[in-house]
């Protein structure tokens, strides 16, 4: 053993702290193929197990890789060079709730859901939903700056932080919040993907549970039309709650598993939630389906109830498990684009595709623009794999070219970190290394994530410091 | 004494101003310069540097009352050549708009279109969008749509060492790369100067509706609990005390409604039957809601000509009512009379001190004695005498550490506007 992994034991103990390699291969992967063991992983009780961990792995110079529910999709959480893995799996409690004044104190480990439940019954709700929130934590949404179907109206996980309780590279617990003076850490902290701390508590805002809701679905021939659809809708002034857009590839794969009532014969279909006052439901229900009619759909339903909402939910944000069915494999990317260009570029993925000899199925937060597509492929077959992975580059370069991103809410991790030059210059990177360098001189937070490669260590001081 | 620096800025798409009309806090700069351009308000930044000399932004120069003077004032940089809508496809709902842009001239153009970005500043005519986002403005409307760092989906900033940096883009979902946009919003031009900002742009409501009432001391607490009930939720709930600026009347209520015709209607009766329940009878519907809003906003940084020192108290909104009693109590104990606005949506209290004559004399000890109870109190506002009298910022927060190794990274020569800001950032 490591004179880390000794002074970790000697001071924290064998439960919290995991050497052997049977308990260390369960934080060697998150949902990203790829997976390094780490040296120990440290499943900390409270913020003060973390702030030691973190003051002893600093000291030795040793990685720390923060560590939520482990549902992230692009190695966010490998251990990609070994080190200390500082988990947050147990603490998981609500430290504090405050309904009069719609917030709560949370610790990182809090499974998202979890929090929507337990609030539920005071008339409020967590808005940021992304569809792991089963299994994926609030410290992991704060990493990655979540975001989830809802977020059209409600934004990203940004903008629901309130302030933040971490752990600095000396081991030093800290707090900021948004009403503190000074620069806007919250801000900063939040999507960077644990290489500038970790967190130990968040303060999220909390939202009153609208009066009224109803969850539509529309059947289109195609994806290009449903998606003309939901830039029409945009572009009228409409903001939904949420503008979904399923394939015919998924819709079938989630009608199969989940029977929630998706028109499964239909090219796509088109989810739309709206939310408010009992007063406007009508008036905007006959707008959409008036602007989705006039784009081509065949169809257009409005749930029951609350349990049939509750079903075309599930099935929708178990899209990516239900894929299961049908193939062994599936690569998703995520990128952004302006919500007009959805119409083209879902033309250019379905092309790239064809190119490729890839079947690419979509589900996607259309109302934001924001592309899931997902590759089918077969791990084992050597060939697929170098076709998906060129697809899915191709797919990110069209998506640039395009006036957008390569990513709108999975966040760089590991995976994209070598196409974060394509959206920002070498200016634009080494501002972001001097807040890189602010927090982290010795770059020992979740290395190898978000910056480049070529961005090592000592160029991205210089750099930062140039 | 430091001797003024000299700077040369032969050669950069820049237009030279007359300096002693950019003095600030009683120094009066060397220079005062007007880039055309993003490069060339980098390459000012660049010589600047270069040369040791220090530099404020100066938008409309509506809120220079915000923070501290600076330790040194070399160069006086003008935004306003670096206005005008960058970038607008209006069925995207994302706008990228230049930092000298004034708010009104942006507001107007989205308005065009039926799209708003509630900044909610004072002084839109002349006041800039570069300079709402340096001082980190926040209006009343946040409880409803977010900060405005919160639709704030990019940016571009020239940095102290001449370098253009982006971050975030046009898109309204982006977690490629750091959110470096965030921590230039409210840092007063110290780590960096706005260029050009992007937006998520809203659709503008259906219906705005203003309503006015009067609230006298006795139905003041049963009135705001009753509003709290409201199934329709005003995006802005004030309960101004003084502030005549605003043209309400001396105790007003003043909230407003937006959303859809039949939501508006339907807030209106539920509020007239609140605020009866209340015992306040009076409440009316002002006939034009946003020029009224923009009076009260307005008057959030309205100066009293005999002496006046405003200053901005974060809070929860639970807790609102108790610190504006407090506040009074302070005024008092300074022999001073105290005017407050309550947001009983985001619990920022507003309190406007005034003392004829000599406000300076015990503008420090009643401020120290303000943030006992308040320690956010953050000064917005005031006549030179008063502002130069008391540090604008609280204590430092327990993050400062961090700070201050931010700012050495960002600017390393301390040109950008030194000292201005809290702990002498």
């Amino acid at each position: 053993m490591s004179l880390c992994t000794d002074r970790l034991l000697a001071a924290l103990g064998p439960d919290s702290v995991k050497t052997a390699p049977e308990d260390l291969a369960s934080y060697a992967y998150d949902a990203y193929s790829a997976d390094h063991m780490p040296s120990a992983a440290v499943i900390a009780q409270d913020a003060r197990e973390i702030a030691t961990a973190v003051r002893i792995a600093h000291e030795c110079g040793e990685p720390i890789v923060p560590r939520g529910g482990g549902t992230g999709l692009c190695g966010g959480a490998v251990p990609t060079s070994g080190g200390v893995v500082i988990a947050t799996n147990r603490m998981r409690r609500i430290l504090a709730l405050d309904i009069p004044n719609r917030r709560a104190r949370v610790q990182p480990g809090l499974v998202n859901f979890d929090l929507s439940a337990a609030v539920a019954t005071h008339g409020v709700f967590y808005a940021p939903d992304p569809s792991s929130q089963k299994a994926s934590t609030i410290g992991g949404n704060v990493a990655t700056n979540a975001g989830g179907p809802h977020c059209l109206s409600y934004g990203t996980t940004t903008n629901h932080i309130l302030g933040l309780e971490f752990v600095d590279h000396h081991g030093n617990l800290t707090t900021h919040t948004l009403d503190d003076a000074g620069y806007d850490l919250t801000g900063a902290l939040v999507g960077s993907e644990g290489t500038l701390g970790m967190v130990t508590a968040v303060d999220v805002r909390l939202m009153r549970a609208p009066e009224a809701v109803r969850v539509c679905v529309a059947a289109f021939p195609n994806v290009e039309s449903a998606s003309e659809a939901t830039s029409a809708i945009i572009a009228a002034g409409i903001v939904p709650i949420a503008l979904e857009i399923m394939d015919k590839l998924i819709t079938s794969a989630v009608e199969a598993h989940y029977h929630a009532g998706y028109p499964a014969d239909a090219g796509a279909v088109l989810i739309v939630e709206i939310a408010g006052m009992h007063d406007d439901m009508d008036r905007t229900e006959n707008d959409l389906a008036r602007i989705a009619r006039e784009h081509g759909a065949l169809a257009w339903r409005a749930a029951r109830d609350r349990a049939e909402r509750d079903a075309l939910w599930a099935a929708r944000k178990g899209a990516a498990g239900a894929i299961g069915r049908i193939a062994p494999n599936y690569y998703i990317q995520d990128a952004c684009v302006p919500r007009t260009k959805l119409p083209a570029v879902m033309q250019a993925i379905e092309a790239i595709a064809a190119d490729a000899h890839v079947t690419v199925g979509n589900v996607f937060h259309a109302g934001d623009g924001n592309l899931h597509p997902l590759l089918i492929y077969d791990r084992r077959d050597r060939k697929q794999v170098e076709a998906i992975v060129h697809a899915g580059t191709e797919i990110l370069r069209t998506c640039i070219a395009m006036g957008g991103t390569i990513s709108g809410e999975h966040g760089i991790g590991y995976e994209k970190r070598e196409t974060l030059s394509l959206v920002f210059s070498t200016d634009d990177l080494a501002a972001m290394a001097r807040v890189r360098a602010t927090f982290d001189p010795r770059q020992l937070f979740n290395p190898d994530k978000i910056f480049p490669s070529g961005m090592t260590c000592g160029e991205v001081k210089a750099q930062a410091l140039a | 004494m430091i001797a003024p620096a000299r700077v040369d800025f032969d050669g950069i798409a820049c237009e030279m101003r007359d300096s002693a009309r950019a003095a600030l806090g009683g120094h009066e700069p060397v220079y005062a310069v007007a880039p055309r351009t993003p490069e060339a308000l980098a390459a000012v930044l660049a010589r600047c540097d270069a040369a040791g000399a220090t530099c404020v932004a100066i938008g409309g120069d509506t809120l220079q009352s915000f923070g501290n003077a600076p330790a040194r004032f070399d160069v006086a940089i003008h935004t306003d050549l670096l206005a005008g809508i960058l970038a607008y496809d209006p069925r995207d709902l994302t706008v990228s708009v230049a930092a000298g842009t004034t708010l009104r001239a942006f507001a107007d153009r989205l308005a065009t279109e039926r799209q708003f970005v509630p900044i909610d500043a004072p002084h839109t005519a002349r006041g800039t969008v570069g300079g709402a986002l340096a001082v980190g403005w926040v209006g009343p409307r946040r409880a409803a749509y977010g900060r405005t760092r919160d639709l704030l989906i990019g940016s571009q900033v020239a940095l102290a060492d001449g370098t253009l940096a982006c971050s975030g883009g046009m898109v309204v979902k982006n977690v490629s790369g750091y959110d470096t946009s965030k921590l230039y919003v409210g840092a007063l031009g110290t780590l960096a100067i706005f260029a050009s900002a992007n937006f998520k742009c809203l659709p503008l409501p259906q219906a705005r509706r203003a309503i006015v009432a009067p609230l006298q001391d006795e139905s003041r607490t049963s009135a705001l609990a009753h509003l709290r009930k409201l199934s329709v939720e005003p995006t802005v709930t004030l309960a101004l005390d003084g502030f005549d600026e605003a043209d309400l009347g001396r105790n007003a209520l003043f909230l407003l409604f937006e959303g859809s015709e039949a939501v508006v209607d339907r807030a209106t009766r539920e509020t007239r039957s609140a605020l009866g329940a209340a015992g306040v009878a009076s409440a009316s519907v002002l006939d034009a809601p946003q020029s009224a809003f923009q009076r009260v906003l307005d008057a959030y940084v309205a100066v009293r000509a005999t002496g006046s020192l405003t200053v901005r108290c974060t809070g929860l909104p639970t807790t609102v009512d108790e610190r504006r009693f407090a506040a009074r109590s302070r005024a008092r104990d300074h022999g001073c009379s105290a005017e407050t606005i309550v947001d009983a949506n985001t619990g920022d209290l507003i309190v406007r001190f005034t003392r004829p004559h000599d406000l300076p004399e015990i503008a420090s000890a009643l401020l120290a004695d303000l943030r006992v109870e308040m320690p956010s109190a953050t000064v917005i506002a005031g006549t030179p005498a008063s502002r130069e009298a008391v540090n604008a910022w609280p204590n430092v927060p327990p993050a400062f550490a961090h700070m201050r190794d931010l700012k050495r990274q960002f600017d390393p020569h301390d040109i950008l506007a030194p000292s201005r800001y809290v702990g002498g950032l």
